[in-house]
């Protein structure tokens, strides 16, 4: 297991987390979201299957260690865990490991527009770390025009400012403006009955 | 004029030759430190890869002073995403979106080199032989 904290703030935002975590694998810092968007992750926590070759086995999809979230994810996450156990033991025999056409259809592939986001939002958590917030919030607000579907890009740069006065905004606002679409994109399983749970 | 060039996950400064608007033009000394582009006979070349320069190249000038190369105007040619602000002197460029799909098409994990608490930089490929379950979080 590899965790990657996305943190524009480095350190000084995860170090707390990781320190209280004790971690016996390697917990690395991303404060420049290389690994977002080499991976086009949206949203947090995500997570990828990576084989013994190197190879994509789940591309990018939510990951919770439990249920706590599950307004959110509206997916019963003890079924992505027997997935992963699942995997860790049989490895490509795995019923949960997917032909590579379905990977990579299942692939969230970036345009244009959200590479541009993701040089705005490099470019703005620069100007922000080097002293200038308010041209950074001409930034994240152009990368987030550019790429709506990121939260990472919201709530990154919400969380480095006054969210209410930069942006006119809040989470929970924008998690309303939703109007009942998930708040994650659904993991790749089959149906089950019992997981739709109530929305936020 | 002292300016800074981000790159994937570098942030070089570099010393530009003339910014005009948001071009940023640069010697080719500077463009290889600044992107790892050099400057030769072949054209631009990084790596074993080599990228010809059309004639006339509006991001390529010849002077007395020697060869002068736009950052902004290669960037765009190449297709990669360009933002900057010129006032606080920083350029950003990114990766096209067709590298970064490609890649990921290719099923291949890309890789990346972040650090941990105490410093040390890790890489996906140390991990080659083994299972990796990558996880990505955040404390915001």
């Amino acid at each position: 297991m590899i965790t990657v904290a996305l943190d524009s703030a480095g350190a000084a935002a995860a170090g707390e987390w990781i320190r209280a975590a004790r971690p016996t694998h390697p917990a690395l810092i991303d404060a420049h979201y290389d690994l977002a968007t080499r991976y086009h992750l949206v949203n947090v926590p995500s997570a990828v299957w990576i084989d013994e070759r190197g190879r994509i086995v789940r591309p990018a999809e939510v990951a919770f260690a439990d249920n706590r979230f599950i307004a959110y994810t509206r997916f019963d996450m003890t079924r992505y865990l027997d997935a992963l156990r699942d995997w860790a033991d049989k490895g490509s025999a795995s019923a949960h490991v997917r032909p590579p056409a379905d990977r990579r259809e299942r692939l969230a592939l970036p345009t244009a527009a959200h590479a541009r986001a993701a040089t705005c939002f490099r470019l703005a958590e620069h100007l922000h770390a080097a002293g200038h917030p308010e041209a950074a919030v001409e930034f994240f607000k152009e990368a987030q025009r550019l790429e709506p579907e990121s939260w990472c890009y919201k709530r990154q740069a919400w969380a480095l400012t006054d969210a209410e006065r930069f942006y006119s905004t809040t989470f929970q606002d924008e998690v309303k403006a939703l109007g009942g679409r998930p708040y994650y994109a659904r993991p790749d399983f089959p149906p089950d009955a019992h997981e739709e749970r109530a929305e936020p | 004029m002292n300016t800074t060039v981000l790159t994937r996950n570098e942030t070089v400064p570099v010393r530009a030759a003339a910014v005009e608007g948001e071009a940023l033009w640069l010697t080719p000394e500077e463009l290889a430190r600044a992107t790892e582009w050099e400057w030769t006979p072949d054209g631009l070349c990084r790596g074993a890869l080599c990228v010809p320069v059309p004639p006339a190249a509006p991001w390529v000038r010849e002077h007395g002073a020697g060869t002068r190369v736009d950052l902004v105007g290669l960037a765009r040619h190449l297709g990669q995403p360009v933002a900057a602000s010129p006032a606080h002197g920083v350029w950003a460029i990114g990766e096209s979106h067709a590298a970064l799909g490609d890649r990921l098409r290719s099923l291949e994990a890309p890789d990346f080199t972040l650090p941990d608490l105490d410093g040390r930089a890790w890489s996906l490929r140390e991990f080659r032989g083994r299972k990796v379950f990558l996880l990505a979080w955040a404390s915001w």
